[in-house]
């Protein structure tokens, strides 16, 4: 049965190419119980272009109509400005039987159906619809089949007005079918246009997974790129939904706001794979870095771009569909050469980058996909048509896109991968960084530590031989101080002896009752008593201080030996006596021995004593003690005492000089001369003390 | 009647012991004087008397001089008289011989005739004189002898290094010697460790004095000394630094 269905279509498919070129005849004559599969209307339709669209139906009604081939068209076309036409069908019924057949004329923006009043002529409006009208969604497009109804044996004339401001024009190809046949032809466009809308489908869905993938990217590193490509994506996906708007019997998100597919047409194609493209590559391929120049040019292309889809939006507004398209078609043939320029310029600066390498291999598929595409839509639709639907979801386009959007895609996750890389180089650096300064940081406390260490012992060190300077200078104070209390002790021990002889022969003129001479002995000795006491304190004395004791002293002992001795002070007039100064008790222990050794000699009954102060330089004080005794050198022979128990008198004096010496830094000089040294028939000792005056 | 002889430099020395001899000592009769060593040895020969007071020191030599010079003749006691006595102090006080400081007092003077007299009757030997001539030569050194009195006995003579510590006990002094033989001398405790502190001698705490000859070792930080002989003394808080230093010092 289905066969013979199919066989009798075919007939009717070859009936209508057959019928093609019947001439045109003003009414269809049919049986409307009896029609063929599908009546082609060409023929049998009047028409009228009303170009300035101010045509009303009243008009109309009157107006003639010719017959005129070269409205109709099969396939979408382009229409330049937009076709704004009147039909004109007269019908009439042989039949038997009040059957309604459909009228189908394709689908256009805005469609009228009228009817003419058989007695009035007046048009009545039968039926008002069309894509940019029909607000319904799938629903709309079972409103394109306008009912013919003519009663059996009646005629009727019917009025199609058709106004299309788009530049293309979907196919034109009035038809009429009975219900069956609708029907079937209905189905065939569904199956049809589904094929295409399951491609669009598909590529929105990659597209989408594509969005997400690049949304997804950009939260996690906000990259510029990813917003560009992100952009990108979802004026294609914008692009390819509203496509869908224009598959018939297709769900359509847009239905509502039909006017957007035509805003979203031309702008979208500058918008995407201009204006975004640029961008993206722009900031993928980092050219503010990379490579200036480009980065200016791909810049100002964009803004200039930016600016062409502005004045895009603005020829739509007004309606003036076709500009954009021929703006498109001269941007696209404009920059087919400079983007292959462009390509080339980019391989040869960066061969080896593997993000130009991803970026080209994208950029190039798509361009040879389109530009392929589009010389495949040359020979079919002309150049300016082919231009038009360069954009049109062809599989090379779809698989060029695609294949961009991947390599695109796969670009920046590279791009990802490079900064995942370059950060964590960063990082490893970062911390190597981080390392190389705890390490500095360590040796620098190590050197602090080792120079603290060393400044500790320095300090240390110093502070030893601070501490042993300080000890030395106490030492040496210490030995100032003992030496000076030895020879105060010296001073103070001189004459024990002679203090108890005095005492003693004190002692016998009392008990001789020689009061006299024990009153003057007491007070010559109480006074030596006192300046000794006194002198025991003081270092220096002036010279008649001096001289005033050793007269004492002298008187004293001279009391004592009985003119045994004599004595004699001689003083060098020049010498200013109470000014000159002189080591305290110096010469005392000198005279003393010269006074004990003196009286030795036995040669001489009376020992002779001389004491001089001679000034034989301005700085120089001689003191001569002279005696006439043994002499030094004979009195030690003389001496049988054993060592240990030598007489220290002499030594005490020597010793005097050097401490004195020592303690105030002066030179004095002590020489004993024994006078058989130089003379023989001379005896007796002299001591010099040479006192340098200061 | 005890016949003496006064040796002295100065006349007016001379003059007054016999001045002070005539007034308080009738039983000395001052038989000649001598100015010096020379002229007083002659006259001890000439004179051979029984008691000689002796100056110290003299322009042609010492009173030691005078003792050396008159060994040949009779044994005679001796008084030594001198202003100042510390250049001999330990040869005059280890020998226990007399000695009187001028100026002359009477009661030092009596006291040194009276046992110079006692000793003369008693007839008492003059190895004291022999002991102050080798201290005297020996000089101020370990070798020196000392004659230690003894209550009714003898004088003892012993080595000055044989001494091993002194004691102290009541007025007395008992002298321990290394062989552990003890002497009770008659001379205080305070008298020795007085003659001793120039010498190398420690005084450990207030009763005893230890030759640091003697010392074996220190025990305790200084608490205990160890004598060569065995025994242990305890060392007084105070002084056991010091004694520690000095042994040190010794050693």
């Amino acid at each position: 049965m289905i066969r013979i269905y199919l066989l009798f279509l075919l007939l009717c498919c070859c009936f209508i190419v057959t019928k093609a070129d019947i001439p045109a005849k003003d009414t269809l004559v049919a049986d409307f119980d009896d029609l063929p599969a599908a009546i082609d209307l060409r023929p049998y339709i009047l028409s009228l272009v009303d170009k300035g669209g101010l045509l009303t139906p009243q008009q109309v009604a009157s107006a003639s109509f010719t017959h005129s081939y070269h409205l109709f068209h099969a396939e979408k076309r382009h229409i330049g400005k937009g076709n704004n036409c009147w039909m004109k069908l007269h019908v009439s019924n042989t039949g038997q039987q009040d059957s309604t057949l459909t009228l189908f004329a394709g689908w256009h923006d805005d469609m009228s159906w009228y009817i003419q009043d058989s007695a009035s002529h007046q048009l009545r409006l039968l039926m008002h619809t069309g894509l940019m009208r029909d607000r319904s969604n799938v629903q709309r497009w079972e409103h394109y089949g306008f009912k013919v109804n003519v009663p059996p044996g009646s005629k009727r004339t019917y009025f199609l007005h058709i106004n299309n401001k788009y530049y293309n024009e979907n196919g034109l190809m009035p038809t009429l079918f009975n219900d069956l046949q609708y029907g079937q032809f209905r189905n065939a466009q569904l199956e049809y246009y589904r094929k295409e809308t399951i491609l669009i489908h598909v590529l929105l869905g990659m597209l989408l997974v594509c969005l997400a993938i690049a949304v997804i990217n950009y939260i996690q590193l906000p990259d510029k790129s990813y917003m560009y490509f992100a952009a990108y994506m979802l004026g294609l996906i914008l692009f390819f939904t509203l496509r869908l708007e224009s598959q018939p019997y297709q769900l359509s998100v847009f239905f509502r706001w039909p006017m957007m597919k035509y805003y979203w047409d031309i702008p979208a194609l500058l918008f995407c794979f201009y204006l975004m493209y640029l961008a993206f590559g722009n900031t993928f391929l980092n050219l503010q870095e990379r490579y200036p120049f480009m980065e200016k040019l791909f810049t100002s292309v964009a803004a200039i771009i930016g600016g062409i889809i502005i004045i895009c939006f603005y020829c739509i507004a007004l309606e003036q569909y076709q500009v954009p398209v021929m703006i498109y078609s001269y941007v696209y043939i404009s920059t087919l050469l400079p983007f292959l320029v462009v390509f080339i310029a980019l391989a040869r600066r960066s061969r080896h980058h593997p993000l130009v390498r991803f970026f080209l291999f994208g950029s190039l598929c798509f361009y040879m996909a389109s530009f392929g595409s589009f010389l495949m839509l040359i020979r079919p639709l002309g150049l300016i048509n082919a231009l038009g639907e360069i954009s049109a979801p062809s599989l090379l386009i779809v698989a060029g896109v695609l294949l961009q959007s991947m390599f695109f895609l796969a670009g920046l996750s590279y791009r990802n991968k490079l900064v995942h890389h370059e950060r964590t180089r960063t990082q490893e650096l970062l911390i190597k960084q981080l390392n190389k300064n705890k390490e500095l940081q360590r040796k620098l406390n190590e050197q602090l530590e080792e120079l603290v260490k060393e400044q500790t012992t320095e300090i240390l060190r110093k502070k030893q031989e601070l501490e042993e300077q300080r000890k030395a200078h106490l030492e040496t104070e210490f030995d100032k101080k003992l030496t000076e209390i030895e020879l105060k002790a010296i001073r103070a021990q001189i004459n024990p002896h002679f203090i108890f002889n005095c005492l003693n022969s004190i002692q016998l003129f009392v008990m001789q009752r020689d009061f006299e001479y024990a009153q003057k002995y007491l007070s010559d000795f109480s006074f030596l008593i006192r300046k000794t006491l006194d002198f025991s304190r003081r270092n220096f004395i002036s010279l008649s201080d001096e001289i005033a004791y050793l007269n004492t002293y002298l008187g004293l002992e001279k009391m004592r030996f009985e003119h045994k001795m004599e004595y004699e002070i001689y003083v060098d007039p020049v010498i200013a006596t109470s000014e000159l100064e002189v080591p305290a008790m110096l010469l005392q222990p000198y005279v003393e021995n010269a006074v004990k050794y003196g009286m030795t000699n036995s040669n001489y009954p009376i020992g002779k004593l001389l004491i001089q102060f001679n000034q034989i330089a301005p700085d120089m004080l001689e003191c001569l003690i002279e005696d006439n005794g043994i002499g030094i050198i004979r009195s030690r022979t003389l001496r049988t005492l054993p060592k240990h128990h030598q007489s220290s008198g002499m030594e005490i004096s020597f010793n005097r000089a050097e401490l004195l010496n020592k303690m105030y830094n002066t030179g004095i000089h002590i020489d004993i001369i024994d006078k058989s040294e130089n003379n023989n028939s001379e005896s007796g000792t002299i001591v010099r003390i040479l006192i340098p005056q200061l | 009647m005890i016949k003496a002889v006064i040796i002295d430099d100065e006349r007016n020395s001379r003059d007054i012991i016999s001045l002070m001899l005539e007034k308080y000592c009738p039983d000395v009769q001052v038989a000649a004087t001598a100015s010096d060593c020379a002229d007083g040895i002659a006259t001890i020969q000439e004179h051979q008397p029984q008691l000689v007071f002796l100056d110290l020191e003299m322009p042609d030599g010492t009173g030691f001089d005078v003792l050396l010079g008159t060994r040949e003749v009779a044994p005679f006691e001796a008084v030594f008289v001198t202003a100042f006595e510390k250049k001999f102090l330990h040869t005059i006080r280890f020998s226990e011989v007399e000695i009187i400081l001028k100026p002359i007092d009477r009661e030092s003077l009596m006291n040194a005739v009276a046992k110079i007299t006692d000793r003369i009757r008693a007839n008492a030997s003059t190895t004291r004189y022999r002991v102050l001539l080798e201290n005297f030569n020996n000089g101020r050194n370990i070798n020196m002898d000392m004659v230690i009195p003894v209550t009714q006995h003898e004088d003892k003579i012993i080595g000055l290094h044989t001494v091993s510590y002194l004691e102290a006990s009541a007025e007395k002094c008992i002298i321990h010697l290394s062989d552990q033989q003890q002497i009770i001398a008659e001379r205080s405790f305070r008298y020795y460790t007085d003659l001793f502190s120039t010498l190398r001698f420690y005084q450990i705490n207030n009763h005893q004095m230890v030759q640091l000859s003697q010392i074996n070792g220190i025990e305790g930080d200084g608490g205990r000394v160890v004598l060569k002989n065995g025994e242990r003394l305890e060392v007084a808080d105070r002084r056991r630094k010091e004694l520690i230093s000095h042994w040190k010092q010794y050693k």
